[in-house]
């Protein structure tokens, strides 16, 4: 079997599939306001009341947002892994020679073409990543003072309303257009990928796909099974934090087969003991 | 139409004298003609139903005359000879047609029906020469006349606008006498007020007197609508007459709205009615913008042309384009019956009420809050220092996406190009 590589833990993947999913309802609930006679609008402003709920569905899923980034937050703190992703994702001076390379290529002034061997995450991961965040907290703030009207205009004038509204507005074009030009490309258009890179559903990536976008990634982790590199951490011996029951189960009871009550009580047995020695996926 | 009128006069005179005539045959027992009520010697022949002659235009008229319809009608007791007075002796018929007796004369006993009836539209147009203009018998019949609370009467208020409809549906009589659209026959049927059946055509066109649409002393006159409407509905036409329309439409402003512009007229229905332009989710689509997003009557007011779109834009307009009816629409701030200028300290968009009225839906809406800018575009060519912020922030916006989506599709582009050109060697 071919070797895979650990890229999203089912903790982030959960975490990314809920983002999916709201940011989807919050594009699509926010364009339907200020498009409501669009084809596409029909499928909320032809219901009953839909407009009406609209607003309401909106604010929830801007409030899931929020949570989802403050738990992320938390995540990246107080985890292992989470401090691990926080260190390499901030920018270094090799992305911006990464992607000057990588311009390069394209346009065949690299000829032949030079491999790039870029980190766990290469530019353009980055390059999204911050944009997320810019605009999470744009939308967030701005959604806010939308939100809560009556309470802001108490204290600023009209037009700093209006800024927000036309910020919001201008932003959501932002975001989804990013969203479709940028990380459909790098996870769908993308001709190595397509039609679709399933770390977001398996978590792995296999060597060929590690190969391309996190080269030298690779070959730390490599490094690190040789035993070369010592303070690698990530790709530990308990598979990254991927701890199962399951495996669990497997490695203690070497293969002995109880009846299915006990099975079932050692199932959660092991995964009592996996919460409480939990150190973070 | 002069000397005709004047041959009236002169055979009413003799008309009214006759029933006393009758009387005296009667009690006397019989004279050279038949006794009170005695029709059989007309209805020997006009039973007949192969009876006929041709008028003027060579048609065939049936002479037929249903002797139950008439029996019962509430004319049953009188003679034939008390409205056919012109029919002098038993061989009439023989003379031909010229001979043929054409003149009843309701006005005998019915004076005052006729008074009201030679002031109103219907007369003058016969006297004009409109052929097919109503005269007593196209609405209340001939020999089978019923009276109005009869169920079964041309006149009863269920029946009535079918008796109207006859000519004011017919599509090729309207457009002959150029009376504008022919009203659908089901029309005010489905109405708010047809369904009740209490109110009907001539509830608000009057009857015999009802007057034409230019005459001002119509029913349904433009400035007199308002009042016609106040007959059932005085409370509305107290505030309506106080508004800004109804002011305007008082004093012969004929761009100002008065009910019927809103609401229709014929076939006026309930605001809960969808189809009604009073509805909630059509005030603002329709029967507001037809005069407040039009050219020429915002250009006669001076009123500013954007305020129908500005609020199509804002987030009022847009949720409630998209249906939603909790948010507001143009009566939600600017009432219904009782619209008045912001000028005016009593209209809910004056400044002393706009915290009041912005509250309605916003509570807690503070002082601050009402002062904002309604109906308006922000833009950098704006007077005030936070219009011009906005016009920028969009500006910035709009080039900051069109450089950052512009240039992450023009790398994806490359890449995606370089990799398929990769692929194909």
């Amino acid at each position: 079997m071919m070797k895979k590589y650990l890229r999203m833990t089912l903790n982030e993947r959960i975490q990314h599939l809920n983002l999916f999913i709201n940011f989807t309802i919050l594009v699509i609930t926010g364009f339907t306001l200020k498009y409501p006679e669009a084809f596409w609008s029909s499928s909320i402003s032809d219901v009953a009341m839909g407009m009406t709920y609209r607003g309401l569905l909106h604010r929830l899923s801007g409030v899931a947002v929020l949570t989802l980034g403050g738990y992320h937050i938390l995540y990246l703190l107080f985890t292992e892994r989470g401090r691990g992703i926080l260190k390499d994702m901030i920018p270094q001076w090799k992305d911006a020679k990464d992607l000057l390379e990588t311009l390069k290529n394209n346009f065949f002034i690299n000829r032949p073409a030079k491999a790039i061997k870029m980190g766990r995450f290469n530019f353009r991961e980055k390059l999204e990543y911050l944009g997320l965040i810019w605009g999470t907290t744009v939308m967030m703030v701005t959604g806010f003072i939308l939100w809560f009207k009556t309470e802001w205009m108490t204290f600023f004038p009209m037009w700093t309303w209006e800024v927000a509204q036309a910020v919001h507005f201008y932003e959501a074009i932002l975001a989804t257009l990013t969203i479709i030009v940028w990380h459909l490309y790098s996870v769908v258009w993308n001709p190595d990928v397509y039609p679709m890179s399933w770390a977001w559903i398996t978590g792995d990536l296999t060597e060929h796909e590690m190969e391309l976008e996190h080269g030298l990634e690779l070959e730390k982790i490599k490094a690190q099974e040789k035993g070369e590199l010592k303070e690698f951490t990530e790709a530990a011996a308990m598979g990254g934090g991927r701890v199962y029951a399951v495996r669990r189960e497997k490695v203690e009871e070497g293969g002995e087969k109880g009846s299915s009550l006990r099975r079932f009580y050692r199932i959660i047995q092991g995964f009592n003991e996996t919460i409480k020695n939990w150190k973070g996926t | 139409m002069k000397g005709r009128e004047d041959g009236f006069k002169a055979w009413r005179i003799l008309g009214g004298g006759l029933p006393v005539f009758l009387m005296l045959g009667l009690i006397l027992g019989g004279m050279a003609r038949v006794a009170w009520g005695d029709n059989s010697l007309c209805l020997g022949c006009h039973q007949d139903e192969s009876l006929k002659k041709q008028d003027a235009q060579g048609k065939s008229i049936s002479l037929l005359v249903p002797e139950a319809g008439f029996k019962n009608s509430i004319h049953g007791k009188l003679s034939c000879w008390d409205c056919h007075i012109w029919i002098k002796d038993d061989k009439h018929a023989e003379g031909g047609k010229q001979a043929a007796d054409k003149r009843v004369n309701c006005a005998t006993c019915h004076k005052k029906a006729e008074k009201e009836y030679l002031q109103g539209l219907h007369s003058k147009m016969i006297m004009k020469g409109t052929e097919r203009a109503a005269n007593c018998f196209e609405c209340h019949g001939k020999h089978n006349i019923l009276p109005r609370k009869n169920p079964k009467s041309m006149v009863h208020i269920s029946i009535i606008d079918k008796t109207c409809t006859r000519c004011h549906s017919d599509i090729p009589f309207v457009k002959e006498h150029g009376l504008g659209e022919a009203m659908p026959k089901e029309e005010f049927r489905k109405s708010v007020h047809g369904k009740t059946g209490e109110v009907t055509c001539t509830s608000c066109h009057g009857s015999h007197d009802l007057r034409s649409l230019i005459d001002p002393k119509s029913s349904i006159f433009r400035s007199n609508i308002p009042h016609t409407c106040g007959g059932c509905h005085p409370d509305i036409t107290k505030q309506f007459i106080e508004s800004i329309h109804g002011v305007l439409a008082a004093r012969g402003r004929s761009d100002s709205p008065t009910c019927t512009n809103c609401h229709g007229f014929h076939g006026i229905k309930a605001k809960v009615d969808p189809d009604s332009p009073v509805n909630e989710k059509r005030i603002a689509k329709t029967t507001c913008p037809q005069c407040h997003a039009a050219e020429r009557i915002t250009k006669a007011y001076k009123l500013t042309t954007k305020t129908v779109q500005t609020y199509y834009d804002s987030f009022h307009g847009l949720s409630y384009r998209g249906g939603d009816t909790f948010s507001a629409n143009c009566a939600s701030c600017h009432g219904i019956h009782d619209i008045r200028p912001s000028s005016d300290p009593k209209s809910m968009i004056h400044k002393d009420n706009l915290q009041k009225t912005c509250g309605r839906c916003h509570p807690g809406a503070s002082e601050n809050f009402a002062k904002s800018k309604m109906h308006a575009v922000a833009s950098i060519a704006g007077d005030e220092f936070g219009d011009k912020v906005v016009g920028w922030v969009r500006i910035v916006y709009i080039l900051l996406i069109v450089a950052v989506i512009g240039g992450l599709t023009f790398f994806n582009f490359m890449d995606w190009l370089r990799k398929t050109i990769d692929r194909a060697h």
